[in-house]
């Protein structure tokens, strides 16, 4: 009975929940396990569908409007033309081919220059109108996906985008309006003259670009990092994670140009970066439109002038813009 | 009960033997002789009966104590707890409004609108302010709260490192701004989180646990009353005299105490569930709305900046608009005139997405930066629906708190009266059976 009176007042304190206030720590939440990255070797590049050079694009022919002119009936031009705008996949954050201008907000550098030359080409008005094209900030890996969209895709894509045979099957290029390169950017202080030099150094390149794959190829000793753009590179840059960036040299003009403390190893280009607007598979007819609008920009000055406008600080006078070349023919879809 | 009659005494005899050792056993034997002889016969029962009813009174003077401690102390944490909970929601609100602030800003491009800044300033000020205050009021929760400060710093960091470059007219500092609104969303916000929900669980607790004070009550008092029948049964047995007035005053008493703590515990925890079915869900559904809010309000303007792009964050718009609706439904009755102003809101946010759909993004930019002096003005019309959830959050919440207060001073005069209540009826069943052993000197 003694024994029992103790249990019973332990037992009624429980029972009663006698918390006096001293609660459990609160946990941490864990860290969200990070999807395990299924290392998947990317597919090797595909050659070209139908063996022409990588380069070619579809030539104008009898068919294709003049620029201003009558829109042919059906034709993609004529969607546009009835839609009121030229929807373009851009980018906003890529100083001098396209960026947001943080002073006006407005999205503004060569590849906008070429948006506009085609809009202006179907629009009579595009000039003063800001409606005339909408342009849509994509980043890099999503340029194609946005062309080929099933539900609300861009009409146009004009984001440093490299003409080649792999990209070839799933979109249609123009033909090519800049021919870029790539190299590296280091920190100021670095002596290294080629990216060969860096063998165990962190270099960040965008996800999904040509310029991932290149640099893999040219010294698989540097540890490669990538972000989801240009941009995001330099951050890391900035913030030590990274010790260079790899890219075109349009981009890292661009790059250096925001940070003081980087450089571009000027003296090393170790590819070829043709850049074509990137228009889907399924409407040839405006491929053609968009390589005669780039024929007369070329032919008229207006490209050099654009050069001049946005590159020539950076990459120094203009060259003769890159020659057209044609002959594939588009694949019935 | 049926052993009624001789249970008492076999309680209390054990004692004695316990004492006697080895060492001397006459001395031992002497002294339980003593012990034996003064329980012995009718006046010996008596002394043991005085002894049982004087401490049966006692401790239901301390079950009283106890029951009042648990109950009030329930009140107290759950006040303290609902408190927390409030400073909580209202730091993840600061966030979320700062980040809005901030997200918006940078659509107007690098010239920040003087009030937008401050009020991105004095959101991250409030919040550090709440943070460092949450951490007194509740020491476990100061290892996360410790943690949420440093993910703020870093988001800090990286907001000033956005105005900087945005200030010069880089683009790079949008990919700041991304940075630092990722750093919020996937760092500092799961910690919040946490936070609600550990301080919800100790909030239901304590509401749980301020019944449980009547438990003691009840069971302290029917105890004690039971002895006290069984000593006055015998005592009219042995006696003849069918009531001892002392001690039925004592039983009394305690019969009194009983009925009185019982019933004021019982409305002190219903008023307290009230509360909590009233008021404290009101505060919950009130806070979790605004946090939605401002949440909505965010991906409205990321939506923007992703110009085309922002499917994810315009879904992302819709979810944290569901939620809002959804909490103010929960909290209607005292949510007079804000589902209006979240209407008209949302009815501005539509034609935002209309103009942006339609191309005209510009357009869209205007309605959600405030440039337009119509009545399409996203800023003003989300600012009318802050200020007035604002003002009613903080009425639901101190309703929450005065309640659980009056529900806790409704108790105190219980509090008071219980422990010496035992005590006096411990002296009334001494003075009683003192009366009857008098007869026997």
């Amino acid at each position: 009975m003694k024994k029992l009176i103790p249990l019973a007042v332990a037992t009624a304190l429980l029972l009663t929940a006698c918390s006096s206030g001293n609660y459990a720590a609160t946990q941490i939440p864990a860290e969200p396990q990070a999807a395990p990255t299924t290392s998947t070797t990317p597919a090797p590049p595909r050659p070209c569908p139908d063996g022409v050079d990588a380069l070619a694009s579809y030539a104008p022919d009898a068919s294709t409007p003049a620029p201003l002119g009558e829109m042919p009936a059906g034709s993609f031009m004529a969607d546009i033309k009835a839609r009121g705008r030229l929807i373009a996949g851009v980018s906003a954050d890529s100083l001098n081919l396209g960026s947001r201008n943080p002073l006006t907000g407005k999205i503004e550098g060569f590849d906008i220059d070429m948006i506009n030359a085609v809009a202006a080409a179907i629009f009579p008005d595009a000039a003063t109108n800001p409606n005339r094209v909408e342009l849509r900030v994509i980043s890099s890996p999503q340029r194609i996906p946005s062309l080929t969209a099933a539900k609300n895709p861009v009409d146009i894509v004009a984001r440093n985008m490299t003409i080649n045979c792999d990209r070839w099957h799933d979109i249609a290029f123009s033909a090519e309006y800049y021919r870029s390169g790539q190299k590296t950017l280091v920190p100021r202080d670095s002596t290294a003259t080629s990216v060969t030099e860096l063998n165990g150094k962190t270099i960040c390149a965008p996800r999904g670009s040509t310029s991932l794959a290149n640099l893999k190829k040219k010294n698989p000793q540097v540890v490669p990092i990538t972000a989801d753009t240009d941009t995001g590179c330099l951050v890391l840059f900035q913030q030590g994670k990274a010790y260079g960036i790899s890219g075109d040299d349009t981009v890292l003009a661009g790059d250096a140009a925001q940070d003081p403390y980087a450089r571009v190893i000027t003296t090393e280009r170790f590819s070829e970066e043709p850049y074509g607007l990137g228009i889907s598979l399924l409407h040839p007819e405006f491929v053609r439109f968009v390589n005669v609008v780039l024929q007369q920009m070329k032919d008229s000055g207006a490209w050099k002038t654009s050069y001049d406008k946005w590159l020539k600080a950076a990459l120094g006078p203009a060259p003769v813009p890159p020659k057209a070349i044609y002959g594939r023919v588009p694949v019935k879809q | 009960m049926t052993q009624t009659q001789s249970a008492p005494p076999a309680t209390w005899s054990p004692p004695a033997p316990s004492t006697g050792t080895t060492q001397s056993a006459a001395r031992t034997g002497s002294r339980r002789n003593a012990i034996a002889q003064w329980f012995e016969g009718t006046p010996g029962r008596m002394r043991a009966f005085l002894i049982l009813a004087a401490v049966a009174s006692i401790l239901f003077g301390i079950a009283a104590a106890q029951g009042h401690a648990q109950s009030s102390g329930a009140l107290e944490r759950a006040e303290a707890n609902a408190a927390q909970l409030v400073r909580i929601q209202e730091i993840h609100t600061n966030l979320v409004s700062a980040n809005a602030d901030a997200t918006n800003a940078f659509l107007v491009g690098g010239l920040e609108p003087p009030a937008q800044r401050q009020h991105f300033v004095d959101s991250m000020a409030a919040a550090a302010r709440l943070i460092s205050e949450a951490s007194t009021a509740q020491p476990a929760d100061q290892n996360v709260l410790g943690q949420l400060n440093t993910t703020l710093i870093t988001y800090n960091g990286l907001i000033e490192q956005a105005r900087a470059n945005n200030r010069q007219g880089l683009p790079i500092g949008s990919q700041y701004l991304k940075d630092a609104n990722a750093v919020l969303q996937d760092d500092s916000l799961p910690l919040v989180n946490a936070l609600v929900q550990a301080n919800q669980k100790r909030v239901d607790d304590e509401f749980d646990g301020v019944s449980h004070g009547t438990i003691w009550v009840l069971v302290g008092g029917l105890l004690a009353l039971v002895v006290f029948g069984i000593t006055l049964r015998w005592l009219a047995r042995r006696t003849h005299r069918y009531l001892n007035i002392p001690i039925v005053v004592g039983a009394a008493l305690i019969l009194i105490v009983t009925i009185m703590g019982g019933v004021s515990l019982s409305s002190a925890s219903g008023a307290a569930s009230d509360t909590r079915s009233d008021a404290y869900a009101k505060t919950l559904a009130l806070s979790t709305a605004r946090i939605a809010a401002y949440d909505a309000r965010s991906n409205e303007s990321l939506t923007l900046i992703a110009r085309g792009s922002g499917d994810a964050f315009d879904k992302a718009f819709n979810d944290a608009a569901g939620v809002v609706d959804d909490q103010l439904g929960k909290a209607s009755g005292t949510t007079d005139g804000l589902q209006d102003l979240w209407g008209k809101y949302t009815d501005v946010h539509k034609k935002i997405r209309t103009a942006d759909t339609n191309g005209n993004w510009d357009g869209a930019v205007d309605m959600a930066v405030g440039r337009t002096n119509t009545a399409d003005n996203s800023v003003t019309t989300f600012k009318a629906f802050d200020e007035q959830s604002a003002d009613q959050l903080q009425s639901t919440s101190d309703d929450v708190a005065s309640r659980l207060a009056d529900a806790r001073s409704s108790i105190r005069l219980f509090g008071w009266l219980g422990l010496p209540i035992g005590i006096l009826a411990a002296l009334l069943v001494a003075w009683g059976m003192s009366q009857r052993l008098e007869e026997y000197r």
